[in-house]
């Protein structure tokens, strides 16, 4: 028998008051032209400026203790921080996959010396991580990596290529999985690790690939008998498949799976209010009632996340269902915009549909596809 | 989460499982009445839960029987259980004595409403929102126009204009409490019954072979189901969502009215992806008065019609929010507090 429980928490008011302070910053951040709303900021718009203003107000590095720079709270008062900046459309970029991937990740499988030096750093903003999982070979097939690790004196050899490592050309530090003993005939997941890998180091070439739009946020990585230390390897040696499923579940479950293009329909209903047809209030009503579901069941894994439950197939629920509405969301509010003149439309309007139309290829891929995700779900229905 | 394990989800759930056997619902639709079913739940006082201890019910927690209803609508129960806890309620809130036996509910509109179960429930509660006023007439005096219906217990329209009522009341219930209560009870039972034909067609899917392999092995059946999934857990939520709003708001149900408006346009739109899908996946099997497919999803086409259908009710909420900011709007998404009063 199949069951998905979500469960429905209520507004705590002391995230509230938190929500509220974000808000404010947020707003004098925008008037003041310190940046310009865009809709898959997360990933697209990085601004290490804005990232260090955040660090400095406390929002990065929310859930790790003071010793490591961080601030003592816990992932529900992170979830108000990432929902409140992707709504406002925020240059987040830089540190997003920092702050939300590797600083756990460091926690979990770090040294004593790598918390120290590091964790304070990413919580600070000034600090940038890459996500090493895909080859040009393994994209879906994620097993298939055959980016090398070598034993050597001391540490690791690495010889291969990564690709599609958004931020690599900013970020100081790429977490890879990589191969460290051949595969198993049968078993491919065997022999894959998880190892940080400090990008500054000679023989690493990092290349930017230009997106349709003309951004280029991701990039080829390259290695070159590249040396990393012992203590680089996170986790266990031949462990690294079971730590990246287990973190894909973080991954997938956040807002950032189905607000990233909120920011166009809050711009859109700035020009509309009052002004909007039957036909389009009655796409605008489906559209809150998605969105309001969607952020109850997300909000409820955050919830599980937070109580030590990690919930891998609703959070592919989500994901997939989030996708389709964040692209759904871009479709409907051009079919909305018909209701005003096209003369009065703002140059901000234009401008921020415009971008999230070029950038809504990516949110069914990245992340693993929705084909992946209901794979996984087929999986625990049972089918497979 | 819609609570299946309070004294009385458990009490509807051993009645359900003991005498709402999966034969039981096709011997209801072929005429015979399941009337064991109905006289269990009436001695075990489950259709009065929600009357107050005052008229003779006992006032039971809105949450507890969520989950007796979830029940009935897992079993794609042939007798008006929901309905008439609806009507009990209405009419407990008029103070009108709850009449014995089985009775559903009407929003008049004119002199006509439509009513679901009128041609087995004894009585119907019918709130008139132009008088404030709740009416108790008896089923077989109202006159009942002709039509193909949804489902054998979906909406008949009467027409109560030469009708007499047995007992009315005027009520300080407004419609839109009228509506949180009515919608929530579909909504939670819709989300039930989308599960319930989600299990049945992973049983079949994991049985039928072609091809010399089960249907369950073919990706693109995976997929189709994997997406149902997704959408039946989307109802879930938004039901639990609804009924949550409900249980913090007893005392002034129109608190929760923005709530239950969310899950109507959520889970009627998903009954398109669902049903579609499950009839799918169930070849020609799924479309014979045989097979159990059916009690679900006809169940489902009839409860997304309740009060208006999808379309009317995203145009209600959307025009609300059509006039209201965008700062609103988003406290309503992350936080369910609507509208500003
Ligand atoms: C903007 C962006 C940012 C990204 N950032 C990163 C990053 O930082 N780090 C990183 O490691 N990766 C990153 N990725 C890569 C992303 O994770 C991959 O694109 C994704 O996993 C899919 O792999 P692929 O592109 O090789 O497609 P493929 O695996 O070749 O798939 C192509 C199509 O075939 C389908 N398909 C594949 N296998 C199956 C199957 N078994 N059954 C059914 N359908 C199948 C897929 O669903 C897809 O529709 C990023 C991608 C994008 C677009």
């Amino acid at each position: 028998m199949q069951r998905f429980n979500f469960p429905v928490i209520q507004p705590d008011p002391a995230l509230e008051e938190l929500r509220a302070e974000l808000q404010a910053f947020l707003r004098e951040e925008r008037e003041a032209g310190n940046f310009r709303p865009e809709p898959e900021c997360w990933m697209a718009s990085s601004d290490p400026e804005f990232s260090k203003k955040m660090g400095k107000r406390g929002w990065i590095g929310l859930t790790w203790s003071s010793q490591y720079g961080g601030h003592d709270k816990t992932a529900l008062e992170r979830y108000i921080v990432t929902e409140e900046t992707l709504r406002a459309g925020a240059p987040v970029g830089a540190h997003w996959i920092a702050d939300r991937q590797h600083a756990p990740m460091l926690i979990e499988h770090g040294t004593e010396e790598q918390k120290r030096d590091i964790l304070p750093r990413i919580a600070a903003g000034e600090c940038y991580f890459a996500i090493g999982l895909s080859e040009p070979g393994a994209g879906s097939d994620l097993a298939n990596v055959k980016t090398k690790a070598e034993k050597v004196e001391g540490g690791w050899k690495i010889n291969g290529q990564k690709i599609w490592s958004s931020g690599a050309h900013i970020s100081h530090y790429m977490v890879a999985i990589l191969r460290t003993s051949p595969a198993d005939g049968r078993n491919r997941h065997v022999g894959l690790s998880q190892i940080m890998i400090d990008l500054s180091l000679p023989g690493v070439t990092i290349k930017p690939i230009t997106d349709l739009s003309g951004d280029a946020h991701f990039n080829e990585v390259y290695f070159e008998d590249v040396i990393v230390p012992d203590d680089c390897l996170l986790g266990e040696e031949g462990g690294g498949w079971k730590q990246v499923t287990g973190e894909l579940a973080m991954e997938r479950s956040g807002p950032e799976r189905f607000l990233s293009s909120y920011i166009t329909l809050e711009t859109a209903l700035h020009q509309l209010q009052g002004k909007l047809g039957s036909d389009s209030q009655a796409r605008l009503g489906k559209l809150i009632a998605n969105l309001r579901t969607l952020r109850g069941m997300s909000w409820g894994i955050a919830n599980l996340l937070h109580q030590g439950v990690s919930p891998e197939t609703e959070a592919a629920l989500v994901k997939d269902l989030g996708n389709r509405l964040e692209n759904d969301l871009t479709l409907q509010v051009r079919a909305l915009l018909n209701d005003l003149p096209e003369d009065e439309w703002s140059d901000e309007m234009r401008r921020i549909l415009n971008i999230g139309i070029l950038r809504s290829p990516p949110n069914t891929l990245r992340g693993g596809t929705t084909e992946v995700m209901r794979g996984i779900t087929a999986r625990q229905l049972g089918l497979r | 989460m819609i609570n299946t394990e309070g004294m009385v989800a458990e009490t509807a759930a051993k009645i359900y499982t003991d005498l709402c056997g999966r034969e039981v619902p096709h011997e209801a639709a072929a005429g015979q009445y399941p009337q064991a079913l109905w006289d269990a739940l009436a001695e075990n006082g489950l259709p009065l839960a929600w009357v107050s201890e005052d008229n003779g019910g006992f006032g039971a927690d809105y949450d507890e029987v969520f989950g007796a209803i979830w029940v009935s609508a897992e079993a794609a129960s042939p007798v008006p259980f929901a309905e008439t806890l609806i009507a009990n309620w209405l009419l407990d809130r008029a103070g009108v004595a709850i009449p014995d036996g089985a009775s559903t509910f009407a929003l008049l509109d004119g002199n006509a409403a439509s009513v679901p179960f009128a041609g087995t429930a004894d009585h119907v509660a019918v709130y008139d929102a132009s008088k404030n006023a709740i009416a108790l007439y008896k089923t077989a005096d109202a006159s009942a126009a002709d039509g193909q219906a949804l489902s054998p217990d979906s909406d008949t329209r009467l027409d109560f204009s030469t009708a007499t009522p047995v007992a009315s009341a005027a009520t300080n219930l407004s419609r839109r409490a009228v509506e949180a209560l009515i919608l929530t009870v579909r909504a939670v039972q819709m989300a039930s019954a989308i599960e319930a034909a989600l299990n049945l067609s992973i049983a079949y899917v994991s049985d039928r072979e072609q091809f010399g392999r089960p249907l369950s092995k073919f990706q693109a059946i995976q997929h189709q189901l994997a997406v149902a999934a997704s959408e039946s857990a989307a109802a879930t939520m938004a039901a639990t969502q609804a009924a949550s709003a409900l249980a913090r708001s007893a005392d002034d149900p129109e608190k929760a009215w923005h709530e239950a408006v969310v899950a109507k346009v959520q889970i009627g739109h998903s009954v398109e992806a669902v049903t579609v899908p499950f009839h799918q996946v169930h070849g020609a099997m799924g479309y014979t008065q045989e097979y159990d497919l059916h009690h679900y999803t006809r169940r489902l086409w009839a409860w997304r019609d309740t009060l208006g259908n999808e379309h009317h009710w995203s145009k209600t909420l959307g025009a609300e929010l059509a006039v209201t900011s965008p700062d609103q709007i988003w406290k309503g998404v992350t936080t369910g507090a609507w509208i500003a009063s």
